[in-house]
């Protein structure tokens, strides 16, 4: 590479430079700990678990992109890897706090607790904080075991057959949870007495594993959000992202260019699968739930794909933020009275969608954007009016959610199928730019001829 | 070029699809430094020869020796690491991808970080990012493709995007550049200024090129030798003008006897 006279021009990648080392990963914690201990207490009970299944959600959708964004495999069985990792973890956090505290409640710090009421001087972090992380680092490796095993078909199976293996791994493990193990010790003395490997087969079978402590919080649930879409930022971003998606996009070219596709379509399966078994640990361990494989088959699998799909296939924000649209949205179908006002915000957007569409077709501009606006417009419009008529006649309309979801689907699809920042990210600057120069095209003059 | 080793040394790989043998007993030397042309009329088995060279296809019969090395057989992103690159006669590049990404992923093969680096933002990966990205914008304004370095691969004129494939494959730091139809679809200017480039690649990056051709025009003008594929069967090799004039040659293209002129 000889050639003289030539600039080398210094400057960010498409995704931006990124911080540096470790300070991102200190603050996301820090930033955890602060969410934790102020604004943890101002919350009603409601609000924190809206929060914290936020959390979760963003690690699962955030986790799925990298095996349906990143590469483009079809993976219908997330929920499978959030199945092993959570009863993993909650396997070690039972059976072991029986073991080394004596019983199983929650022995956390402030950290830990989703309480607000606890009395006395409460520690910030315990010794069944340190279980609690080390169980759910556990769960994770365990599940990105399983990633590894169900990433192998991936190298001879592609699209629709790929999908099917996932989803049959799924119900595999659904059905293996809850056809072999049976209901969980409770007796102290009866769980001393019982060897170790025995532990994995009282897990609770068909009926779920109760009497899990509730370690799950804002701390563990928001900064393992924030951990998950820095690790993913970082990895989209590296030159093993560009290796990742190359396969999405073109697979003979990517392999032409060098890049080992097998060993990166397991990769993405046993990164995601570790994400999504933390993410399970979490929800194990979570104040209101419990635990059940029954409700972790393919209806899970299916809600974060929506969010992954809606996100745009590749987006890590489009991810994070369609899971919080998709963990609030089920909230808010049970508050008609809230959503009746929906108009306020559809109307603007309709009549604003309508006519930036008008401008555009008579620029000869893309037309995607006003359409983005007039598809939310509508579906807000349709929220306003489905919630007037629930008030009416007295209706839960939270559990018509999946019909919502699907209208949301549909509306997305037509108006823009590579879902909202198809592979982008809202901080790019080439999405600005493109935003920058579908401005510039309305301005130009109709009929102008393009350089 | 006499006295030096062959870059590549291709012999007698065959191919058949079914009862059709696409390419039979293909030979093939590039010595350091040549630019060499494949030509023949449609369906004569050229791409398939390509496919053969960069293990897309494994060949039935033959070996492929790439700088010394047996690659025979070898899975195409072993074949890119030891040394040979290729562009596309249908255009793969990778569409949602900015052309910067592109030309940037065609580093990846070379890179020494591994991923645990790339997550922890280490020193050493960002160092290497950095020269990846220098590369590439170096390839870029190479091919006059930098302004639109952030554009969408798939939003660059069909000419740019041949370029962009080129400029790929030479991220890469290939030995060997294969190019499958490299002015297909390009109008006179863009194929007088692609001779130009590919001259200029040849010698700034010491690659050597294999390429396929349909535009008499563009071959005779920069390839030293060529071969003449018809039906999968070689049938002529040698410096332009004598291949020009070879009845076989004419007879495969015009499909009756001919004779030189
Ligand atoms: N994967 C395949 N399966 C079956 N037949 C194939 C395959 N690939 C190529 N062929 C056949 O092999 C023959 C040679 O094809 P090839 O693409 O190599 O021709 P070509 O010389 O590149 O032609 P063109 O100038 O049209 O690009 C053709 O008859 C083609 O139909
Ligand atoms: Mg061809």
């Amino acid at each position: 590479m000889a050639s003289a006279g030539q600039i080398e021009k210094p400057g960010p990648t498409l995704m931006g430079s990124a911080a540096i080392g470790w300070l991102p990963t200190i603050a996301i914690i820090l930033a955890a700990v602060i969410i934790q201990i102020t604004i943890r207490p101002m919350l009603g009970d409601f609000y924190a678990k809206v929060l914290l299944d936020i959390g979760v959600n963003i690690v699962l959708a955030v986790s799925l992109t990298m095996v349906n964004g990143f590469t483009g495999q079809f993976s219908m069985g997330h929920a499978a890897f959030m199945a092993v990792g959570g009863y993993t973890a909650a396997t070690v956090m039972y059976y072991g706090s029986f073991r080394l505290f004596g019983e199983a409640s929650m022995a956390g710090g402030v950290l830990s607790s989703m309480m607000s009421d606890r009395e006395g001087p409460v520690p910030y972090f315990t010794r069944g904080d340190l279980l609690f992380l080390a169980s759910t680092l556990f769960g994770g490796l365990v599940a990105a075991g399983c990633g590894y095993l169900v990433g192998l078909p991936s190298l001879r199976l592609r699209g629709d057959y790929l999908a099917i293996v996932t989803l049959g791994f799924g119900e595999i493990v659904r059905v293996l949870i809850q056809a072999l193990t049976t209901d969980a010790l409770y007796d102290a003395d009866e769980i001393a007495a019982t060897p170790v490997y025995q532990f994995p087969k009282y897990i609770g079978g068909a009926l779920g594993f109760s009497g899990l402590p509730f370690y799950n919080s804002l701390f563990w649930s928001l900064g393992l959000a924030g951990l998950t879409i820095l690790t993913a930022y970082r990895i989209k971003s590296s030159t093993f992202g560009r290796a990742f998606l190359s396969i999405r996009e073109d697979e003979i070219a990517a392999e032409a260019m060098g890049v080992n596709t097998t060993r990166y379509k397991v990769r993405a399966f046993v990164i995601a699968a570790f994400f999504a078994g933390m993410a399970g640990a979490l929800f194990a361990h979570t104040s209101g739930v419990q635990l059940n494989a029954g409700e972790l088959g393919f209806l899970k699998s299916f809600d974060i794909i929506i969010m992954v799909v809606l996100g745009g296939l590749g987006s890590i924000s489009g991810a994070a933020f369609a899971a919080i649209i998709l963990t609030i949205l089920p909230e808010l179908l049970r508050q008609p009275a809230f959503l009746v006002h929906g108009w306020i915000v559809a109307v603007p957007l309709i009549a604003g969608g309508i006519a930036l569409r008008m401008l555009a077709a008579r620029r000869r501009a893309d037309t995607s954007i006003p359409k983005l606006l007039i598809g939310f417009g509508v579906a807000v419009a349709l929220l306003a009016i489905a919630a007037a008529i629930a008030r009416s006649r007295d209706i839960d309309l939270g559990r018509y959610r999946m019909i919502f979801y699907a209208l949301a689907l549909i509306v997305i699809m037509i108006a823009r199928p590579q879902g909202l920042l198809s592979v982008r990210e809202i901080w790019e600057r080439g999405l600005w730019r493109g935003l920058g120069n579908w401005v510039r095209s309305l301005r130009r003059e109709t009929g102008e001829a393009r350089p | 070029m006499t006295g030096t080793e062959p870059i590549l040394k291709v012999e007698g790989i065959s191919k058949a699809f079914g009862g059709l043998k696409a390419v039979q007993d293909f030979a093939l030397t590039l010595n350091p430094g040549d630019v060499q042309g494949l030509i023949g009329p449609n369906g004569a088995g050229k791409t398939t020869c390509f496919n053969l060279l960069t293990g897309v296809y494994r060949p039935d019969a033959g070996r492929v020796q790439l700088n010394g090395a047996e690659v025979t057989g070898l899975r195409p992103y072993l074949i890119a690491g030891a040394g040979m690159a290729r562009t596309f006669q249908n255009i793969r590049l990778f569409p949602d991808l900015s052309v910067l990404d592109n030309v940037m992923l065609g580093s990846h093969l070379r890179t020494r970080q591994n991923m645990t680096q790339a997550i922890l933002r280490t020193r050493f990966h960002r160092a290497d990012e950095r020269a990846i990205e220098r590369r590439a914008r170096r390839l870029l304004e190479l091919f006059e493709l930098d302004t639109r370095a952030e554009e969408e691969a798939r939003s660059l004129p069909y000419g740019d995007q041949r370029k962009l494939e080129i400029a790929r494959a030479l991220a890469t730091d290939p030995k060997v550049l294969l190019l499958d139809e490299p002015a297909a679809g390009m109008n006179p200017q863009e194929k007088g200024e692609l001779r130009g480039l590919i001259d200029r690649i040849r010698r700034e990056f010491s690659v050597t090129v294999l390429l396929i051709e349909h535009d008499m025009n563009v071959v005779m003008k920069i390839c030293e030798t060529i071969t003449v594929l018809d039906y999968g069967v070689t049938i002529a090799v040698g410096p332009p003008g004598r291949v020009q004039s070879d009845p076989k040659v004419i007879e495969a293209y015009l499909g009756v006897p001919g004779e030189a002129h």
